[in-house]
C-alpha cells in the first residue's frame, strides 16, 4: 500500500517537474527581459554603476542575486527618479531571481537553547528557578539562540547534566524540604558606621531619609536576624509608609547579597525587586523572591526629591520587614500530584502547616526581639569560656551576631596577662569544620588578632598539638574562615591568640565574632516526602507520563525502554522511589528528544505543537495545549496571551535588539551623575513591555519606529522629562507631540546599549538601526581602509568632520551613505539616552573619584542632529522618524525577515523571502498578524 | 606525587600504594624527566606594529612594548606571518587564530579543529584536565574548539577555575554524582542503539543524533577520566588572586596569568588557551581610561595611541611577569619556562584595519634555541608554525590548518 502510494507520487512529481522546467524557461526569458528593461541602463558594461554588471551576472548559470533581490523588493531599485516597474512585472523579476537561487541547506535539527532547556525543565518539574546562568551561552557570534549552526558540545551536554540535578534535587529533594518558618525583624546592620547619616530609628522601626542610588552595590542596609537556610522561594514583606510632603513614590529596592561591613570590597548584590511606597499610612508590601544561603536581603531607599537631601522627617519609614519561606504552593507540594499522579504520598518530619494556609497579614503583629539572633555554637547547643573579659565587653558580645559589639581581655583595673584564648564547648559533638572570625571593626585596632593556634582536647586539660594554626587580617572586617583540615568533634576546642595588634604596647585581645563552622543544614527540621511504592509498574507508568510530557508524543513501551530500565535498576539498587524516578526523569531529559529539535512525535499536529511551544514559551507543550483541538491561527492567538509568551519577547529584546550586552556597557557617573540602579533596571523593562503590548495588542508595525506612548513608570518618566507619573509600576503613558519618546530607536536602553557608556558613536548608533531596523547588513569595512572611531575629544563639532571623511572615500561613502546618518539623529540623545543640546566632556576630578550630583564635566558645543539620507534631509530625529515611517513596507519586511530567523534558526532563502513578502499588507501591516502569518507559514508551509 | 610521573599513576590505578614502593626506589637512580607544556595566548585585538616590533632587525631592546621583558634570551619574536583567508574578517578572525580555517565571517562559515585541542589529544591524557580554557571575557567561545568546529566555551570566572583546579570536592557525593550520571549515558547508549536497529516509532531518524552521539560518547569518557582522578587528591594551594576594583581588568589578567602558572606548576594541565577580548564598555589602566575596542581604531592618530599603548603595555607586564614567574621555578636542571612553550600572537595585524597580515607573534619557552627576532623574508602561513609546534610535541600530522610546508622555525 505504502510502496504504491510512493510510486503514484514519484511520477506526480515528475510531471510537475516537467511542467516546471518549461515555466521556468519563460520565466527566465521573461524576468531577463524585464531587468534588460529597468536595470541595464544603469547596470551593464564596464562603467556599470556601482561595479555592477547585471547584464553580466543575470548570465550566469548559478549566482548569488539577494542583494539584487533585495534592493528590487525594497523599491530601493531601480532608483527614486527612474521609471518604476509595474507590480506585476517586480513580482516577476523577484520570482526569477528566487527561483534560480541556489538552494541553501540549512541543518535540519538544531540542539534547544539553554533558556528553552531551562525553562522546559522548569514547566515539567514545576519549579522556577533561573539556572541560565550556569550554563554556557553557545550562541559564537549568531544572532539567535535558535541558529542551526550552532551545535551541541561536550561542555553543553555536560552542563545540562549538572543543571538537570540541580533542578531535580530542588523540586524533589532526597533529604526533604526545610520547613517553613517566618522571620520578623526591624533590626538593621549597616554596611558602614558612617553611612548611619542616611537612617534614624523612626516609631518602632527605621526612616531612610538621605537616600541616594547610585552604586547601591557598595553600601548598603540589612536585615539582620534572617538568614534564608536554602535556596527556595520567600515571601518578604515590608510594613512601609511614606513620610513628608511630596509628589513622588519613595522606592525601596530590595537586594540580595552577603553582608559585609566597612568592606571596600564587596560582593555584587542581586537587586530583587522595587517597592513603591506613596501611601502615608502603614501598608503591608510583599514580594516574592528567591534567595540562597549565604545571602542577607539588604534595603536601599530612593526618590529624588529626597536625593541627597538631608532631611530627617522625610523618607520611607519601614517599620518592619517579615521573611517566609521556604515556599511551597501548597503541602504536599502539587508537583508530587503532577508528577506521580495517584500514587500514595509519606510524608515524614516537623511539618504541622495545614494544607495550603497562608499566614495573614496582620499590621497589629508583634515585633520580633531583636536578640532573635542565634549563633552556629548556639544552635548546636554550645557555650563559650574566655581567659579574661572587661565589663561591657563580655564572651556573649562574639555570639549576637554583630562584629561591632566584642569579647575584649580585661584591661581595667588591671590588665589580664597573656595567653588569652576562647574556649568553645560543643556538648553533643557535633562535626566541627573550621571556626569564623571577624574583627572588631569600627574600633582602633587594639586587641585584634594576627596570630593564632587552634586545639581540640575531649576534657578540656589536654590539647596537644595545635589542629590549625596560621594568620589573620587585621583591616579586613568580614568574616575569616579558619577551617581545619579534618573536621572534629572533640568536646573542646581552644582558640588561642599568639600574637595580636596594640598601639601601645600592652597585651590585649579583641574579637568581633567567633563561631563555628558546622553544617546548620543537618540542623533545620525538615519534612520528606516520599512515594509509597515499590512498583516497578508504578514507576513505569510515572516515567511514561513524565516522558510524554517532555517529549510532546505518545509512546510505545519499547521506545521507553532504556527509560524504564534506567530507573527500574535504580529501584532495585537503592529502593527508594522518587530516587529512582529522578534518574529516569534525568535520563529523558538528557536525551536526543528531547535537546534535538525538532523532536519525534507521534503526529504532525503534536509536532507542530512543540515547535509553537518552543517558539512562543522557550518551553514543552503542557496538557491543555497538547489535548487543544484550537485551529492554528486561533492557538497562535491564545498562546501569545498567555504570560508565557512574555519569555519570547524577553528572547527577542535580547537577541534581535542585542538587550543582551545590557550590563556589558556601565554609563560613566562623571558624565551621567543621574544614572542609577533604578534606571538600570527598568530601562530595559520598558522596551521589553512595549514590544509585548506591540505584539500582542496588534498595533501596526510602524510603530517599531515611532508612536505617542511608551510604558513608563515614575524612574523612567524622570529620565525623559514626563511630569505627573507617580510610582513605580510600568504603565501606557500618552506623549504630547513635541516629546521625541515611542518607538524603539528613541528608548533609554536601545540609546545606551549603542555605546560605550562615555561617548555615543553615530556609526554605532547607526550600524544597530541598519541591522536591526531597517534590514541593510552591515558588512565589514574593505582591506586597506584606515578605520577610524570618531570620539567627541574636547570639540564636538570636528566629531562631525571626522565622520565626514567618510563622504571623501567612496570604498567608505558606499555604505556609509546609509549608516551614519542615523546615528547623526541620535547624537541628541546621551550615553544614557537622555536628551541633550550640548555634548558633555568630563573634566578631571582631585584624588580619588568621589560622586557628586553635578558630576565633572562641563558643557561644550551644541548637538546637530540633521543629516541627509536617499538624498532626503532631516534636521533632527523628529524629520528623521517622519522619513522613515514613509517606508513602511521595509520595516515591515525587515522585522518579517527578523522574526522568521528567530522562529527557524537560518534567514529566509529569497523564495521564503516571496512569501514574506506576499504577507505585508502594504498600508496597514499589523504587529500581531505578522507574526501569526511568519508562525503559520513556518509551520505548515501556508501563506494567507 | 613527586618522583611519580602521571603515566605510571595512571598505569597502576588504585594500587599505586603499592607501587609506590619500587617507584620510588627506581626515581632515586634515574635522572627525572618533566612533563612538556604548552600555552597560547590571544591578545584579540593585537598590538600596535610600530611599538612591537623591534626597529633594529635583531635587537628587542629597540622595541617599545618588548625592551623590558627580561627572558628575552629565552623567547622569539615572529615577523611576517599571516592566516590566508581573512580579507574581511572582522572580529571573527579570532575564531580562526588557532584553527586556520579561511573566512570565518561567511554565512555557512564552519571551524576546524584548534591547535590547542589537538595538542590536548596527545598531551592531556596524564593530567587531572585535558586542557583549560581561559578568557577574560564572558561570551562563551574563545580559542578552542573541537575536532567538528564546534566552540568550547572559555571559563572567565577566575575563583571558579580556582576551585575547579585546587578547590576541596565532597568526594563522596561527587563519586555517586559520577556513578549516577554513567547510568544516565547507559540509558542515552540504549536509546540510541534501539534508534539504529529501527525499533524507534516512526518516522526516527537517526541522522538526527549524529552529533549528539558524539557528544554522549565524548562525555562518557570524560566521566571516566573525572572518576580516576576522584583518587588523586587536588594540590593544596592558597587562593592568592588578586581583586582590584579600580584596575579591574589588568587583575583579571594578572589572575589567569597566576592560575595558568599554578596550574601548570602543580601539573594540573599540559595545555592552556586564554583568549583577551573585551569589545564592549570602557577599562581603565594605569594611566588611561577607554573603550580598548574603540581605541584599537586608532587611525595614526596620536591622541588615540597615547591610551592604546598604555592598556597594551599593561597586558606586556602581566605577560612578562608571568613569563618571569615560570622562569624563577625550579624544574631539575631547568625552570618550568624551559619546560612550557609559550605562544603569544594575535588574530590581528592590525586592529585598526581589521586586517590579519603580519601578525605579532612571540614563542617563548620551550628551550628551544631562540634568536630574539626573526623576521621572515617573505610572508609565511602562521599555520606553518602551528605546524611546527605540534611535531615538536609528537603529533604526527602531515599539515595543519592553511599549512603549506614544513618549517624549521624553532630549533632544539
Amino acid at each position: 500500500m505504502r510502496a504504491t502510494r510512493l510510486i503514484i507520487g514519484l511520477i506526480a512529481v515528475a510531471l510537475i517537474e516537467n511542467v516546471e522546467v518549461h515555466q521556468r524557461s519563460l520565466l527566465a526569458n521573461e524576468a531577463k527581459a524585464l531587468f534588460a528593461k529597468h536595470c541595464f541602463g544603469c547596470h551593464e558594461g564596464q562603467t556599470a554603476e556601482g561595479q555592477l554588471d547585471l547584464a553580466k551576472l543575470l548570465d550566469q548559470s548559478e549566482f548569488d542575486a539577494t542583494q539584487v533581490f533585495e534592493n528590487v523588493a525594497t523599491g530601493k531599485m531601480p532608483p527614486a527618479n527612474a521609471d518604476q516597474p509595474p507590480a506585476e512585472e517586480q513580482q516577476k523579476m523577484l520570482a526569477w531571481l528566487a527561483d534560480q537561487q541556489p538552494k541553501s541547506k540549512p541543518n535540519v535539527y538544531r540542539r534547544i537553547s539553554r533558556h528553552e532547556f531551562v525553562h522546559s525543565v522548569n514547566d515539567l518539574l514545576g519549579t522556577k528557578l533561573d539556572l541560565t546562568g550556569q550554563i554556557p551561552e553557545d550562541r559564537g557570534t549568531r544572532t539567535f539562540d535558535s541558529d542551526r549552526r550552532i551545535q551541541l558540545s561536550r561542555e553543553m551536554l555536560g552542563s545540562y547534566f549538572a543543571v538537570a540535578d540541580v533542578l531535580l534535587e530542588h523540586a524533589l529533594p532526597d533529604d526533604g524540604f526545610v520547613d517553613e518558618r517566618t522571620w520578623v525583624t526591624n533590626k538593621l546592620k549597616d554596611s558602614h558606621e558612617t553611612y548611619n547619616i542616611y537612617v534614624r530609628d523612626f516609631k518602632e522601626g527605621v526612616l531612610f531619609s538621605w537616600t541616594r542610588a547610585n552604586n547601591g552595590n557598595s553600601y548598603s542596609f540589612f536585615y539582620d536576624n534572617f538568614d534564608p537556610p536554602v535556596a527556595g522561594w520567600y515571601e518578604l514583606t515590608f510594613d512601609a509608609a511614606k513620610v513628608g510632603e511630596f509628589a513622588e513614590d519613595v522606592s525601596i529596592q530590595v537586594h540580595a547579597g552577603k553582608y559585609y561591613y566597612a568592606d571596600d570590597r564587596p560582593q555584587p548584590q542581586r537587586l530583587l525587586d522595587v517597592i513603591s511606597v506613596g501611601n502615608h499610612q502603614l501598608e503591608p508590601k510583599t514580594i516574592r523572591v528567591f534567595l540562597r544561603p549565604g545571602e542577607n536581603v539588604s534595603v536601599h531607599c530612593y526618590c529624588r526629591h529626597n536625593f541627597r537631601n538631608r532631611n530627617p522627617q522625610q523618607g520611607a519609614y519601614i517599620r518592619q520587614m517579615k521573611a517566609r519561606g521556604p515556599l511551597q504552593d501548597q503541602w504536599p507540594p502539587s508537583r508530587y500530584a503532577m508528577l506521580f499522579g495517584e500514587l500514595p504520598v509519606e510524608m515524614k518530619g516537623h511539618r504541622t502547616r495545614e494544607h495550603g494556609t497562608v499566614t495573614k497579614l496582620n499590621n497589629a503583629e508583634s515585633i520580633a526581639p531583636s536578640s532573635g539572633y542565634q549563633s552556629n555554637l548556639q544552635k548546636i547547643g554550645g557555650s563559650l569560656f574566655v581567659s579574661s573579659f572587661q565589663q561591657g565587653m563580655e564572651k556573649a558580645k562574639m555570639q549576637d551576631g554583630s562584629n561591632r559589639t566584642f569579647w575584649h581581655t580585661r584591661f581595667e583595673p588591671t590588665l589580664a596577662k597573656p595567653p588569652h584564648y576562647v574556649i568553645l564547648e560543643n556538648p553533643y559533638r557535633h562535626a566541627i569544620k573550621g571556626l569564623f572570625y571577624a574583627t572588631w571593626s569600627g574600633g582602633n585596632g587594639n586587641g585584634q588578632i594576627e596570630k593564632y593556634e587552634v586545639y581540640s582536647s575531649d576534657d578540656g586539660k589536654h590539647w596537644g598539638e595545635p589542629i590549625v594554626s596560621g594568620d589573620l587580617e587585621t583591616r579586613l572586617a568580614n568574616e575569616q574562615p579558619i577551617p581545619f583540615p579534618t573536621a572534629t568533634n572533640s568536646r573542646f576546642i581552644k582558640f588561642l591568640v599568639t600574637q595580636s595588634f596594640s598601639l601601645d604596647g600592652r597585651s590585649l585581645a579583641s574579637i568581633g565574632k567567633l563561631d563555628v563552622m558546622v553544617s546548620v543544614d543537618e540542623l533545620l527540621p525538615r519534612t520528606t516526602v516520599s512515594i509509597k511504592s515499590k512498583h516497578s509498574e508504578n514507576l513505569k507508568h510515572v516515567i511514561r507520563r513524565f516522558a510524554e510530557r517532555a517529549f510532546s508524543s505518545n509512546l510505545t513501551d519499547a521506545e521507553l525502554e532504556p527509560y524504564f530500565d534506567v530507573a527500574t535498576r535504580a529501584l532495585q539498587r537503592d529502593g527508594n522511589f522518587v530516587q529512582a524516578a529522578k534518574v529516569g526523569f534525568k535520563a529523558v531529559i538528557c536525551s536526543h528528544r528531547f535537546l534535538i529539535a525538532p523532536g519525534e512525535h507521534t503526529t504532525e499536529l503534536l509536532a507542530q505543537k512543540a515547535t509553537l511551544a518552543r517558539i512562543l514559551w522557550l518551553s514543552v507543550p503542557d496538557d491543555k495545549l497538547r489535548e487543544s483541538r484550537t485551529p492554528l491561527r486561533a492557538q497562535i492567538a491564545w498562546m501569545i496571551e498567555d504570560q508565557r509568551s512574555d519569555r519570547m519577547f524577553e528572547s527577542l529584546c535580547n537577541q534581535w535588539l542585542n538587550l543582551r550586552s545590557w550590563n556589558n556597557v556601565s554609563p560613566s557617573l562623571k558624565l551621567y551623575p543621574q544614572y542609577d540602579d533604578l534606571l538600570d533596571h527598568y530601562l530595559p523593562l520598558e522596551t521589553r513591555a512595549y514590544l509585548a503590548h506591540l505584539i500582542r495588542e496588534n498595533e501596526p508595525v510602524s510603530s517599531l519606529i515611532d508612536s505617542d506612548y511608551s510604558f513608563l513608570n515614575q524612574r523612567l518618566a524622570q529620565h525623559y522629562g514626563v511630569e505627573h507619573i507617580t510610582g513605580q509600576h510600568l504603565r501606557k503613558v500618552s506623549f504630547s507631540p513635541d516629546v521625541p519618546r515611542g518607538g524603539l530607536l528613541t528608548m533609554g536602553s536601545v540609546l545606551k546599549v549603542t555605546t560605550d557608556g562615555v561617548d555615543t558613536s553615530p556609526i554605532l548608533r547607526g550600524a544597530w538601526i541598519s541591522k536591526n531596523i531597517m534590514g541593510t547588513p552591515v558588512s565589514p569595512p574593505p582591506e586597506s581602509v584606515k578605520a577610524i572611531e570618531p570620539e567627541h575629544g574636547t570639540d564636538a563639532a570636528t566629531l562631525r568632520e571626522q565622520i565626514e571623511q567618510h563622504k571623501s572615500n567612496d570604498a567608505c561613502y558606499a555604505c556609509h551613505k546609509s549608516i551614519d546618518p542615523y546615528g547623526f539623529a541620535l547624537e541628541s540623545f546621551d550615553s544614557t539616552g537622555q536628551w541633550r543640546d550640548r555634548y558633555r566632556v568630563a573634566t578631571p576630578h582631585r584624588g580619588t573619584f568621589q560622586f557628586r550630583l553635578s558630576g565633572y564635566y562641563r558643557l561644550t558645543s551644541d548637538v546637530d542632529a540633521s543629516g541627509e539620507i536617499h538624498e532626503q534631509t532631516f534636521s533632527d530625529i523628529f524629520g528623521l522618524k517622519k522619513l522613515l515611517l514613509t517606508d513602511n513596507l521595509k520595516i515591515a519586511y525587515n522585522f518579517a525577515k527578523i522574526f522568521f530567523e528567530y522562529v527557524n534558526g537560518h534567514e529566509p532563502d529569497l523564495k521564503q523571502r516571496m512569501a514574506l513578502l506576499a504577507m505585508i499588507a502594504p498600508n496597514d501591516c499589523r504587529m500581531k498578524d505578522l507574526v501569526t502569518d511568519v508562525l503559520v507559514y513556518s509551520l505548515s508551509g501556508d501563506v494567507k | 606525587m613527586s618522583g611519580t610521573t602521571r603515566r605510571e599513576f595512571l598505569k597502576f590505578g588504585a594500587a599505586l600504594p603499592l607501587a609506590m614502593h619500587s617507584l620510588s626506589l627506581r626515581a632515586a637512580t634515574k635522572p627525572k624527566s618533566f612533563p612538556r607544556r604548552i600555552m597560547f595566548i590571544c591578545n584579540s585585538l593585537g598590538f600596535y606594529k610600530p611599538y612591537f616590533f623591534p626597529k633594529t632587525r635583531g635587537d628587542l631592546s629597540t622595541s617599545q612594548y618588548l625592551r623590558d621583558l627580561t627572558t628575552k634570551d629565552k623567547l622569539t619574536v615572529f615577523e611576517n606571518l599571516y592566516h590566508p583567508g581573512m580579507e574581511t574578517s572582522n572580529h571573527d578572525s579570532e575564531k580562526s587564530f588557532l584553527t586556520g580555517a579561511p573566512r570565518p565571517e561567511a554565512p555557512n562559515f564552519v571551524n576546524s579543529i584548534s591547535l590547542d585541542q589537538m595538542l590536548a589529544q596527545e598531551m592531556g591524557g596524564e593530567t587531572r584536565f585535558q586542557f583549560l580554557p581561559l578568557s577574560i571575557y564572558n561570551r562563551g567561545w574563545g580559542c578552542s574548539w573541537n575536532n567538528r568546529g564546534v566552540a568550547i566555551p572559555p571559563l572567565h570566572d577566575e575563583t571558579l577555575v580556582f576551585n575547579k583546579l585546587f578547590g576541596d570536592e565532597d568526594l563522596t557525593a561527587k563519586r555517586r554524582q559520577i556513578e549516577n550520571d554513567q547510568h544516565v549515558i547507559e540509558c542515552l547508549k540504549h536509546d540510541m542503539r534501539k534508534l539504529e536497529y529501527g525499533v524507534a516509532s516512526e518516522g526516527a531518524d537517526a541522522s538526527r543524533i549524529e552529533s549528539y552521539r558524539t557528544v554522549v560518547t565524548e562525555l562518557e569518557k570524560q566521566l571516566e577520566h573525572e572518576a580516576f582522578w576522584l583518587n588523586a587528591k587536588k594540590p593544596d594551594l592558597p587562593n592568592t588572586l588578586s581583586k582590584d576594583p579600580e584596575y579591574a581588568f589588568s587583575a583579571k589578567i594578572k589572575n589567569m596569568l597566576e592560575l595558568s602558572k599554578l596550574a601548570f606548576q602543580t601539573d594540573s594541565t599540559r595545555v592552556i588557551t586564554f583568549s583577551m577580548d573585551w569589545i564592549y564598555g570602557a577599562i581603565k589602566v594605569p594611566g588611561a581610561t577607554g573603550g580598548w575596542h574603540t581605541l584599537s581604531h586608532h587611525g595614526e592618530k596620536q591622541d588615540k595611541l597615547g591610551p592604546l599603548s598604555r592598556i597594551e603595555m599593561d597586558i606586556i607586564k602581566h605577560l612578562n611577569q608571568f613569563l618571569t614567574e615560570l622562569d624563577a621555578i625550579k624544574e631539575g636542571d631547568g625552570t618550568l619556562l624551559d619546560h612550557t612553550t609559550v605562544v603569544i600572537g594575535s588574530n590581528f595585524g592590525d586592529a585598526s584595519n581589521h586586517t590579519c597580515n603580519n601578525l605579532p607573534t612571540i614563542v617563548a619557552g620551550g628551550s628551544y634555541r631562540h634568536q630574539a627576532h626573526t623576521v621572515l623574508e617573505k610572508p609565511m602561513r602562521l599555520c606553518n608554525l602551528w605546524l611546527e609546534l605540534l611535531h615538536k610535541h609528537n603529533v604526527d600530522v602531515g599539515a595543519f590548518g592553511s599549512s603549506d610546508r614544513e618549517t624549521r622555525l624553532l630549533s632544539t
